[in-house]
């Protein structure tokens, strides 16, 4: 079965022709055309990426990634019409692993999607088994556990502690995260990296103020303490 | 704006300044004139009473001496010893046998009757009736007293010390110095007070209108105790309700800009796809469409960065604008930049001691620059040679007022360097102008269409306290070189985590949002 979209957006124009760009990459496309539609269609079949409008009709795109974050780790890409701090934090506070700004090039699109897909199915570390006092991560399984626990983590969430756990004790810049975590480049945002470092935290650590695991060199970028 | 900044403050201590020493002249000049008055009175009263009572006192003291005098050799012990006198005692009685025919007799010979000034002792005996005079000897003043006795023919002097009456008054004319001084100080001090109160609503008007001018376009007059003030009431409510429509304009320009901003970019999304359908379906065109679709695929790109740039200008026209610092590792951002905008690759140059620097800065506005240096570079330059990174600290001989700090900080500089023909001198200036096309014809700045990046890049650059000029190469090889200076700001030590940077901005954006739609779904 191919890769299914879905995708969230009131104009019908931009609809119809983003559906067209998508469907010559070879993806299947659903689409929603307000928010409630979007959460609907989604229970009835999750899809394997979520692109949504923020500026939607009745409820908006936050609360349509909220509701959609809330029963899956589908990746989801925010579209805003602007690309201030806004926007893009609320949108990646919602559970969005990332953003785009109108107008978009397709060519853009897809490359974000084909990453947040091979991060999804990631599972191409070559360490079978990672541990960290009593943090463990296990890459080919897609799992973590801290104090034998499993902590659930986004596929993003996932990928972001194995790029910093696969070279743990090493610095990586918020440039160098966006790049081999995100696929983004030079115009990614730090922003990104930094509200996904937070959730990870808040996931992770025992004490997200004062994180032992995933901790910030300042200025430089951040490092998981071995 | 600078101007009024820096020059405010003098003017304002200059009047406050000047009621101060106002007062202060004034309470000095009534202290001063109310003391030589009161001194000039003590003294002649002091003088006067003096004066009587020594003539009194002398006439008494002439008359109980009037007999014993009469005795020749009488001493002087005899003669004043048994009197109550308020002064020193003498006496010139007549003797024949004496060269000027009289004999003094005295009991301290420092007031000798000889001592007394001559026209008072002639005054005395001519007109036969007591006579005073105030006179100094050895610096001292003295009143003598004559009192005619033995009928007119001799003379009974009585000296009187005034010393102790020019200590009353010289103690009492340093009193009224230190008085009139403290007075002095009083009004100045009082001058000081009352001006500050007179011209704090001047300054509450002022950091009022200078946060406006800084974008808190919600800073208004507070009705505090002077703004009830009837005088200066109106005064409040004017000011108030011209920042209200300054405001209220703003945000209309700022709702339209993003409306605006919103209806062009959904057609744009539209195209973007559709054309790139269109792309992928290009084999499958006859010719004649394929060219056509070429065309289109061009033009759709400048028409997007168009409305993009048109877009900016109409958020720094609006004052919509909110700078978005963040942490920025300036080197590998700049590497990774130049590498994903230049066709060719370009050597990125760098101290090695800068490859860890991290300066906060707006990223996006910072990248707008250097894409545009570039793109500017390949138009009109051959394409960017080389891109250079320098830390310095600039030296102040010029004076520019483009910078707003004016502390001898450290600055970055960015410079884009190409091998194109460079840029006449008269032009480097405007070619920073807003659509200039001016006499530049067909050389830099006319763009192929439009000369807002140039601009634009100013606009991003003076957004964050830097600035951009271009300059010829400084190997002297054809060519120009584009440069950006910013101010080098290094992240803050409590600043741990560059998303509580982020999370700040986006408070403070909130607070300043002009996108009602935006924040009426949020």
């Amino acid at each position: 079965m191919g890769t299914r979209i879905l995708t969230v957006e009131d104009d019908e124009r931009i609809r119809t022709s983003v559906r067209l760009a998508l469907e010559d990459e070879g993806w299947e496309v659903d689409e929603a055309t307000n928010g409630e539609d979007a959460i609907a269609r989604f229970v009835r079949s999750p899809a394997d990426v979520v692109l949504i409008d923020i500026m939607l009709p009745g409820i908006d795109g936050f609360d349509v990634c909220r509701a959609i974050r809330r029963q899956s780790d589908v990746p989801i890409i925010m579209v805003t019409a602007r690309a201030d701090t806004h926007d893009v934090v609320a949108g990646l506070e919602a559970g969005a692993d990332d953003y785009l700004t109108k107008p978009f090039v397709p060519k853009e699109l897809s490359a974000r999607i084909r990453a947040l897909l091979r991060r999804s199915r990631a599972a191409d570390s070559p360490v079978t088994r990672m541990r960290f006092s009593d943090l463990e991560i296990v890459p080919q399984e897609g799992v973590v556990t801290r104090d034998g626990r499993v902590i659930h983590l986004t596929k993003t969430e996932f990928r972001l502690l194995v790029e910093l756990a696969s070279n743990a004790g090493r610095v990586f810049s918020r440039e160098a995260l966006l790049e081999r975590v995100w696929g983004h480049d030079y115009f990614g945002d730090g922003r990104l990296v930094d509200v996904h470092i937070r959730r990870l935290r808040t996931k992770v650590e025992a004490d997200p103020a004062s994180p032992r695991y995933v901790v910030t060199v300042r200025g430089l970028g951040y490092k998981l303490q071995p | 704006m600078t101007d009024s900044v820096r020059t405010r403050p003098f003017s304002q201590l200059g009047l406050r300044a000047r009621i101060t020493a106002t007062f202060m002249f004034g309470a000095l000049l009534v202290a001063v004139l109310l003391s030589l008055a009161s001194v000039t009175l003590s003294r002649s009263n002091l003088l006067d009473q003096r004066e009587r009572v020594g003539v009194a006192r002398a006439a008494v003291n002439a008359a109980a001496i009037g007999d014993k005098i009469v005795v020749p050799d009488v001493d002087a012990q005899t003669l004043f010893g048994s009197l109550s006198v308020s002064g020193k005692p003498s006496a010139l009685v007549p003797d024949a046998s004496a060269p000027d025919g009289f004999k003094a007799i005295s009991l301290d010979p420092r007031f000798a009757a000889t001592a007394v000034p001559t026209a008072l002792r002639r005054g005395v005996l001519a007109d036969r009736e007591p006579k005073m005079m105030r006179y100094e000897s050895n610096g001292e003043p003295l009143l003598a007293v004559g009192v005619p006795i033995l009928d007119g023919t001799g003379v009974y002097f009585e000296v009187n010390q005034l010393s102790d009456i020019s200590r009353s008054i010289n103690s009492l004319a340093l009193t009224l110095i230190g008085a009139s001084a403290a007075a002095a100080v009083l009004g100045g001090s009082l001058g000081y007070w009352g001006s500050r109160r007179l011209l704090r609503p001047l300054a509450d008007v002022s950091s009022v209108a200078e946060a406006v001018a800084q974008g808190r376009l919600d800073a208004r007059l507070a009705y505090s105790e002077w703004a009830e003030d009837p005088d200066l009431a109106q005064l409040v409510s004017s000011f108030n309700e011209m920042v209200a429509a300054l405001q209220g304009r703003i945000d209309r320009d700022a709702r339209f800009a993003s409306d605006v901003s919103h209806e062009l970019r959904s057609p744009l999304t539209t195209f973007s796809a559709s054309l790139e359908v269109l792309r992928n379906a290009r084999e499958e065109m006859p010719e004649r469409a394929q060219i056509a679709l070429d065309l289109l695929s061009s033009d759709m790109e400048r028409f997007t960065q168009l409305v993009e740039d048109l877009l900016e200008i109409s958020r720094f026209d609006a004052g919509a604008v909110r700078l978005d610092p963040g942490e920025v590792l300036i080197v590998e951002t700049l590497r990774m930049a130049v590498r994903a905008l230049a066709s060719e690759p370009v050597p990125v140059d760098a101290e090695a001691d800068l490859e860890d620097l991290v300066i906060v800065c707006d990223k996006r506005r910072l990248i707008r620059v250097l894409a545009n240096f570039i793109d500017n570079a390949r138009k009109y330059g051959g394409g960017a040679t080389r891109v250079a990174v320098e830390r310095l600290t600039p030296e102040r001989s010029e004076d520019d007022d483009e910078t707003e700090d004016d502390d001898p900080s450290e600055v970055i500089r960015i410079a884009v360097e190409d091998s194109g023909s460079g840029v006449p001198e008269a032009d480097r200036e405007q070619i920073f102008d807003r659509f200039n096309r001016g006499s530049l014809g067909g050389s830099r700045g006319t763009a192929t269409g439009v000369g807002l990046g140039l601009s634009l890049a100013a606009e991003h650059a003076r957004l964050q306290g830097g600035r951009v000029w271009v300059e010829p190469r400084p190997d002297h090889e054809p060519g120009a070189r584009f440069v950006i200076e910013l101010p080098l700001v290094e992240p803050a030590d409590d600043d741990v985590d560059g998303l509580d940077a982020a999370v700040a901005t986006m408070t403070s954006d909130e607070l300043t949002k002009h996108d009602t739609e935006t924040r009426a779904r949020t």
